[in-house]
């Protein structure tokens, strides 16, 4: 017995110090000299070989999204790679479907840069830029929401789509070793392009929100990237159902805004939910709008005030508000911007109304 | 014996704070798979099985869902409430998994005491036998889980 685990450690041993010479080697003698990155088929991207396709690209200020830093565990760095990434890993399989494998679609943060390669990505990531700017006012909203409101300084404008969303750098700080990033959907006004808000609704034990409500302070330098995301109002004229709840009103917020300034009539009912009378916000806001934007109707719901909290608005959950509404939802749009659960649940209330899946449009928190 | 690569990777990123503030493992000094087995152990003392508690929490979590973050009765005695969060959480295990981030917490009436986990916890208990390290935020104490979702509970066999 003793022989046997004798010889497994020294097979072990050997195994595990071959790997540490290859990983060595690799890194300090192997010379990949410089690559070019084309990117669909237009743009040239002159790098120094071996590094991942990921960290070019994010050096080169060009923005994958990503969530877990490049070390192939979220699986959301995808990219079309048409020549020259070599094979597929076995760290990348778990997170490529087959078409996806047929497409030639791969990590990026998984392909390693060893001669030229010609990738492809979305256009709209081409638009993606990287921000620096400062915190310039936080403000309570709820007990676990607040308003931070960012000043631009390079660039000093950024151009959204209603909708969208940005992807805001944590730091390292104490309990967060590593940066990161984190998507938040943009609550501002885009007419007003020299700043950006966003609306955070504290997570437990999250990493960037633990560090947006202990660490971050008026004045701070912060840093993102962006925009992202297809969620938009659609060109049609179709009237609209909102639903939202809890931090999900951010992206609501900046088509609003967006309805205000392009005079936009589309008659529109926003259902904004909440558990307690004390989760609601942006009351006088949307009051604002009410007035601002014609056809522009919005419903609060609160499932159960607590004793002593004054709530003269509709109560329930925000479906079951939906649902009393009623009517033929057949010819309206659906936006939902939420909890997976309220998602769904919006989902199935508004498809009995009338509305057809394709006509519903959601963030789903993700 | 000599650690896999693997498991040194995946230490390193459990002990990270890549996907979670302050990482999985809290304080705990030792490695994932001495935590998993001391856990298996305490578990298997108690008469359950990582399956058995991991359909529980899920059943429960299940239950709490449509009430979109207000709590519902399990049963006279179990209160549930499961909160949805921005952004999915991915395992930390090399595999494709991602999930919500839902938190969801089971509190009994008739003694008061309660726990909390998330979807990631029932996905690494079930999947990986893993509840996560002693002084991490989201540690799921055996004993105390199983006390709690199982109301007829009646002490280690």
């Amino acid at each position: 017995m003793g022989s046997v685990a004798l010889a497994v450690m020294i097979v072990s041993s050997i195994a595990a110090g071959l790997a540490l010479v290859l990983v060595v080697a690799d890194r300090f003698i192997a010379n990949y000299g410089e690559c070019t990155i084309t990117i669909n088929d237009e743009r040239k991207l002159n790098v120094q070989g071996g590094k991942n396709v990921l960290s070019a690209l994010t050096e080169e200020k060009l923005f994958i999204p990503s969530a877990c830093g490049g070390r192939g565990t979220c699986g959301y760095c995808k990219v079309k790679a048409t020549e020259g990434a070599g094979p597929i890993l076995p760290t990348e399989t778990p997170f490529l479907t087959p078409e996806e494998i047929e497409k030639n679609v791969r990590l990026s943060c998984q392909i390693k840069i060893r001669n030229d390669l010609k990738i492809e990505i979305p256009e709209e990531l081409l638009a993606v830029r990287e921000f620096e700017g400062v915190c310039a006012e936080i403000t309570d909203l709820t007990y676990d929401t607040k308003l931070f409101h960012f000043e631009l300084q390079d660039p000093p404008t950024i151009d959204f789509v209603p909708g969208q969303y940005i992807q805001l750098l944590c730091p390292k700080y104490k309990g967060n070793r590593e940066e990161v990033y984190r998507a938040y959907s943009i609550a501002s006004d885009p007419a007003e392009n020299t700043t950006l808000d966003l609306v955070i609704r504290r997570a437990p034990n999250g990493i960037c929100t633990t560090w947006c409500f202990e660490y971050l302070k008026a004045g701070d330098a912060v840093r993102f990237n962006g925009p992202y995301g297809e969620f938009r109002l659609s060109e049609t004229d179709a009237p609209m159902v909102w639903v939202a709840g809890g931090s999900g009103m951010a992206p609501f917020v900046a088509l609003l805004h967006q309805m205000r300034n392009e005079n936009i009539a589309r008659s529109t009912t926003y259902f904004f939910g909440g558990n307690k009378a004390k989760d609601m916000f942006f009351i006088d806001l949307m009051r604002q709008f009410e007035k601002d934007v014609p056809n522009f109707r919005f419903v609060p719901v609160v499932v159960a005030p607590d004793a002593g909290e004054q709530w003269d608005g509709e109560r329930g959950l925000v479906t079951e508000a939906l649902e009393r509404e009623g009517g033929d939802l057949s010819g309206h749009e659906g936006y939902l911007c939420g909890s997976p659960g309220m998602i769904d649940a919006s989902i199935k209330g508004l498809k009995q109304l009338g509305m057809t899946e394709e006509r519903i449009f959601y963030d789903k928190f993700a | 014996m000599e650690r896999m690569p693997q498991e040194k990777k995946l230490e390193y990123l459990l002990r990270s704070s890549k996907i979670v503030a302050a990482g999985f493992l809290g304080d705990d000094p030792r490695s994932p798979e001495q935590i998993i087995e001391t856990d298996l152990t305490a578990l298997m003392h108690l008469g359950y099985t990582v399956e058995q508690v991991a359909e529980r929490m899920q059943e429960l979590t299940v239950l709490a869902i449509p009430k979109l973050g207000n709590p519902v009765q399990a049963s006279g005695r179990l209160q549930i409430c499961s909160e949805d969060y921005k952004g999915e959480i991915i395992c930390p295990w090399p595999h494709p998994v991602r999930l919500a981030k839902r938190v969801t917490t089971a509190r009994r009436l008739d003694t008061a005491e309660s726990i909390r986990w998330s979807d990631l916890n029932i996905h690494m208990i079930a999947e990986h036998g893993f509840f996560e390290g002693i002084g991490s935020a989201f540690r799921v104490e055996p004993a105390v889980l199983v006390r709690v979702i199982f109301e007829d509970f009646a002490g280690p066999v």
